[in-house]
């Protein structure tokens, strides 16, 4: 099937609205109206409510991409790996690929509209769920201590989440965390649940 | 890449579909130990069981993202109606 210049023009200004709202959701939070995205886009007001009627689909939208990539990469690293360490890494690659979004993301949640609120749920299920196949065959070799399983997990979560909502004082105030810490994080996570 | 129409995962191996049948929707995690996918029901009550396994919520909490998480799936479309 032959696509038309006009499709073409759509799916471009389609992505030019989805880049540039990731990247000012980023920096500005989630409260910025849409006409600073139109702008900052490039495009008329008009043409983001012709994509995205509401704001919330433009939410939704954003936050079932960064899902996505989530959920791929570590379903792939989970089915082929038995290293929680090697897990945590991953989730941790795509933290640090995405920290300014996901921090923002953590801490406006409460304030989202109620689909793009279970759209993160979804986000952090997809995770538990790759964290507990993992883990559950830790526990299973004897090489992490059977402690339960959402114990283990909101404590990784726990631990992550603290450092990126207090990056000011972790990393300056627009300094990566992840990267600065992840070493520390994952090594001290590790040595806690592992069995000496 | 076919993706499960109960619960979203992706399946890619032949150990990801439903009785390692490629040609089935669903995924290993969705299916009945005869292969059959299983019921709105039971996908629920699974999948509010796994979320509090997981993730330690409530329950009445868990079962409302199970039920958010269900009504974007192709599988359970017409429940939602």
């Amino acid at each position: 099937m032959e696509i038309s210049a006009r499709q073409v023009q759509k799916f471009n200004t389609r992505k030019k609205i989805i880049d540039t709202a990731y990247r000012i959701f980023s920096e500005k939070g989630f409260s910025v109206p849409t006409s600073v995205i139109a702008k900052e886009a490039g495009v008329s007001h008009g043409s983001i409510f012709v994509h995205f009627p509401t704001l919330n689909n433009l939410l939704v939208c954003l936050l079932s991409d960064f899902g996505d990539k989530m959920g791929r990469s570590l379903h792939i690293l989970a089915k082929k790996c038995d290293s929680l360490e090697d897990l945590l890494n991953e989730h941790l690659n795509v933290l640090e690929e995405n920290e300014a979004f996901y921090t923002r993301l953590i801490s406006e949640k409460n304030r989202l509209p109620d689909e793009a609120k279970s759209t993160f749920a979804f986000i952090q299920s997809t995770v538990a769920f790759h964290f507990s196949s993992v883990v559950e065959r830790e526990i299973e070799k004897g090489t992490v201590k059977k402690l339960p399983v959402h114990m283990l997990f909101n404590t990784w979560l726990g631990l992550v989440h603290y450092y990126l909502l207090n990056r000011e004082f972790f990393a300056g105030f627009n300094g990566p965390v992840i990267r600065k810490y992840r070493g520390e994080l994952l090594s001290t996570y590790l040595n806690l649940i592992r069995k000496s | 890449m076919k993706t499960c129409i109960a619960c979203g995962m992706p399946m890619e191996s032949i150990s990801d579909f439903a009785a390692n049948d490629p040609s089935k929707d669903y995924c290993v995690h969705c299916a009945r130990p005869d292969g059959e996918m299983q019921s709105f029901e039971e996908k629920k009550e699974n999948l509010t069981k796994f979320i509090v396994k997981t993730q330690g919520f409530d329950e009445r909490a868990a079962g409302k993202i199970a039920e958010d998480m269900m009504r974007k799936l192709p599988a359970w479309k017409n429940y939602f109606n």
